[in-house]
């Protein structure tokens, strides 16, 4: 079994800290309204941002658990 | 096949045979001669280097496969995926950080102000003075990315060159400079001829080629092993991680690429990388770029993660079963060649190589187009502005023939300077570590002052200034003495041949973005001093000693002259002067110089880029004939009905496109709807809309209102 140094820790840090760096900027444009979620076509771009985030997250677990388990 | 062994690593060389060298020269020019045949649709430097602003959205997804691919390149993330495994993809998967800031606030902020280069928004936004700046900087940045693309290129070709040729009866040693140089004559001549729509298609096929090519490689390797489960339970478990060991070791850890790649380089390279931001201006449409840009993230970078490193994982699997055939001591930078050489038939090997050096030469082309635009932007049109004061333009033509002649020049004289930007990099043990050097050292200030531009109004002009100046002062000061980043470091280990690679971009990242909120939040201290030193009779004199102060204190920390703590003092004051004289020197409004030009007022870019009120209603997309008129003005004119369907009013912009979709947009043109007729289904087009929209008789085209 590898050092949790290279496998949950690493994880936990990219999606930690760069989670951060994502909510920060979710935060920005909505409150500039460079997002303006009263336009259909922007909540299906907010929409999206939220997913790409969770898409890799779910990502960088699976392949985490299949390394480790496969 | 000879080899060579140095005390660590086995080199290759004449790997192959001549039909793969057949085949990858006849590969050569069939993609030269298909860029070359776009290069028809450059009638101006607008075309040149934008694509003239007209191209559906996968047309760019797919281009930007060669780009990206090209630039994070099969040679390093093979050689990544030799030593440490799987974990060489982390760097395609972690760009999503940025995406709303991205997709939200610099794609359209560029797009509607109309900024040619990211120089041009520095002055818009702040100063000539913080453009010349960040036209220097952004140059650096560029031709260093040129050179990276170079050496890469250089060593991914030496493997298959023999160590030395036979040239009317002189023995000439073949050297990686060499390789480099004819490499860039290449290069140089495809650009020079091509501009960006023929880049963009280029970029298209080899997009399709070269994900055909890693995918056909990844097979045969397996296939080669004896299948997959013979390949899965070759590699040991570390190697199947998704991700590098947190802080160790010094070569390649977590961390470190974090803050190097994840953050330094993804800013970098989806806010200030010209080469990719041309190409989503190139899209029709602000939402046609979020659509490229989202696609290739979430899609196409997973995919060229597994292309570009699979090798490196095959050779890997291949140096445990049978050691003698890949040692493991084989050089990194050479495990591609080696692997796809063992695996391939001759022919196919010829085919995987020629994918590979053209997707790098897309690369490289893609960067040379940048900064030819660049240097065509903000050094050559502000050179002839200042030269030609007074004389009147005649003829719009005539100027933009004689740009396009520059730009030509400009792409061979940064051909060149990439080149000559080779040697910095050359004395690194791999590609990898040489571009992750360079991304830390060279993008941090840029990257602050980009980024708090957009996202800040208080931002002021001393302050993006003194980053420039100060930030960089600082990061030398990490550079000389490497101790200053220990604190940043997360316990990884130092190696002193080269100090923090990759985490020296938290430490250059800190500093830079320290100055800059430091300096803005001084402001009315800077103000209240500037109003004391104007009350004095000799204002100007003082204004002057301050920059000279602050030119002779950065020449001092530029050569390491006196100690640490003399050089840190010298910093803080040389900042402090350099605010002051910023403050002092740059008439700066507030209001007028964010107006557009930030994430918070992006409806009043909109505004701007349209020239009135904002039509926001979403119409229908129809199909009409075309029929010509006389006149140049540009006006497209539509009938009362087909307007009400499209929800246009007169004055509204229109985007008309030929109906065939497999055109990408390439026969397209942008228009603003004049007063209406009586025809439906007819748009009247002048001779200068189908010249621009290359429309063919009788072919229908698409209207869409945009704004």
């Amino acid at each position: 079994m590898p050092e949790i140094s290279h496998t949950w820790l690493p994880l936990l840090y990219l999606y930690g800290v760069g989670g951060i760096f994502f909510l920060i900027g979710m935060i920005i444009i909505k409150k500039s309204k460079a997002i303006d979620l009263t336009k259909k076509r922007h909540r299906y771009w907010y929409k999206v941002l939220i997913f790409g985030y969770f898409y890799f997250v779910a990502f960088h677990i699976i392949f985490t658990l299949i390394a480790i388990y496969w | 096949m000879e080899t060579t062994s140095s005390n660590i690593q086995t080199t290759f060389h004449s790997i192959g045979s001549s039909t793969d060298w057949i085949v990858m020269i006849v590969y050569f020019i069939a993609i030269m001669l298909f860029g070359s045949y776009f290069g028809k649709y450059n009638r101006s430097t607008k075309d040149f280097f934008f694509g003239g602003r007209r191209f559906a959205w996968w047309l760019i997804a797919f281009s930007i496969v060669a780009t990206g691919v090209g630039s994070h390149s099969f040679v390093k993330y093979s050689a990544k995926g030799f030593e440490y495994g799987f974990s060489s993809t982390m760097t395609y998967i972690n760009d999503w950080f940025f995406i709303p800031l991205f997709l939200f606030g610099w794609l359209p902020i560029i797009v509607y102000t109309k900024v040619r280069s990211i120089p041009e928004y520095f002055e818009k936004r702040f100063s000539p003075s913080a453009r010349f700046l960040a036209t220097l900087l952004l140059l650096l940045y560029m031709i260093g990315y040129i050179g990276i693309g170079f050496l890469t290129l250089g060593k991914a070709v030496i493997p298959m060159l023999p160590e030395s040729f036979e040239l009317l009866g002189m023995q000439l040693d073949v050297t990686l400079m060499g390789a480099i140089m004819v490499i860039a004559v290449i290069t140089g001549i495809y650009i020079t001829f091509g501009g960006q729509t023929a880049v963009i298609f280029t970029d298209l096929l080899q997009g399709f080629v070269l994900l055909f090519a890693g995918f056909l490689l990844f097979f045969l390797g397996i296939s080669y092993l004896g299948g997959f489960d013979t390949f899965w339970n070759l590699l040991p478990t570390a190697w199947k991680l998704p991700l590098a060991d947190l802080t160790k070791p010094p070569d390649f850890n977590f961390v470190g690429i974090f803050w190097q790649d994840g953050v330094a380089g993804s800013v970098g390279f989806l806010f200030m990388n010209m080469g990719l931001i041309m190409r989503f201006m190139a899209t029709k449409s602000v939402d046609e770029g979020r659509k490229a840009a989202t696609f290739n993230i979430l899609f196409m970078l997973p995919l060229s993660a597994v292309v570009v490193g699979n090798a490196g994982w095959i050779g890997k699997a291949l140096s445990i079963s049978n050691p003698e055939l890949v040692p493991p001591t084989t050089s990194p930078d050479q495990i591609f060649v080696v692997v796809a050489n063992i695996v391939a038939l001759p022919g196919v090997f010829g085919f995987i190589m020629a994918a590979l050096t053209a997707a790098l030469m897309s690369t490289v082309d893609t960067l040379i187009n940048a900064t030819a635009a660049i240097y065509i932007n903000d050094i050559y049109r502000p050179l002839e502005k200042l030269f030609r004061k007074g004389k009147e333009e005649k003829q719009q033509r005539i100027k933009d023939k004689r740009e396009l002649a520059a730009a030509r020049w400009a792409s061979a004289v940064i051909t060149a300077l990439g080149v000559v930007s080779v040697l910095a990099f050359k004395s690194f043990p791999t590609v990898y570590e040489a571009h992750g050097y360079f991304h830390s050292t060279l993008t941090p200030p840029l990257v602050i002052a980009i980024f708090l531009g957009i996202f800040w109004k208080k931002f002021t002009p001393s302050a993006v200034i003194s980053t420039f100046v100060g930030g960089v002062a600082l990061m030398i000061l990490g550079l000389h003495d490497a101790n200053l980043i220990t604190p940043f470091a997360h316990g990884i280990e130092m190696n002193h041949a080269h100090p923090y690679s990759y985490i020296r971009a938290f430490y250059n990242l800190f500093v830079c973005g320290a100055v800059a909120v430091i300096v803005t939040y001084s402001t009315s201290l800077q103000e209240g001093l500037v109003a004391k030193m104007r009350r004095k009779s000799n204002h100007k004199q003082i204004s002057y000693a301050l920059i000279a102060v602050a030119i002779a204190i950065f020449a001092l920390v530029l050569f390491n002259v006196g100690t640490f703590i003399f050089q840190f003092i010298g910093v803080v004051i040389m900042t402090s002067a350099v605010a002051i004289a910023t403050t002092y020197t740059v008439k700066y409004d507030p209001i007028a110089q964010t107006e557009g030009l930030t994430v918070w007022s992006l409806a009043k870019a909109k505004e701007m880029f349209k020239g009135s009120k904002v039509n926001d209603e979403e119409g229908e997309l129809i199909k009409v004939e075309w029929k010509m008129k006389e006149g140049d003005d540009d006006i497209a004119n539509f009938s009362k009905n087909d307007m009400a369907k499209m929800k246009a009013n007169v004055g509204d912009l229109v985007y008309i496109c030929d109906a065939r979709k497999i055109y990408g947009g390439l026969k397209s043109v942008h228009s603003v709807f004049g007063e209406p007729h009586e025809e439906d289904g007819i748009v009247m087009l002048n001779n200068e809309h189908l010249l621009n929209g290359v429309f063919v008789e009788g072919k229908t085209v698409t209207a869409e209102m945009e704004m």
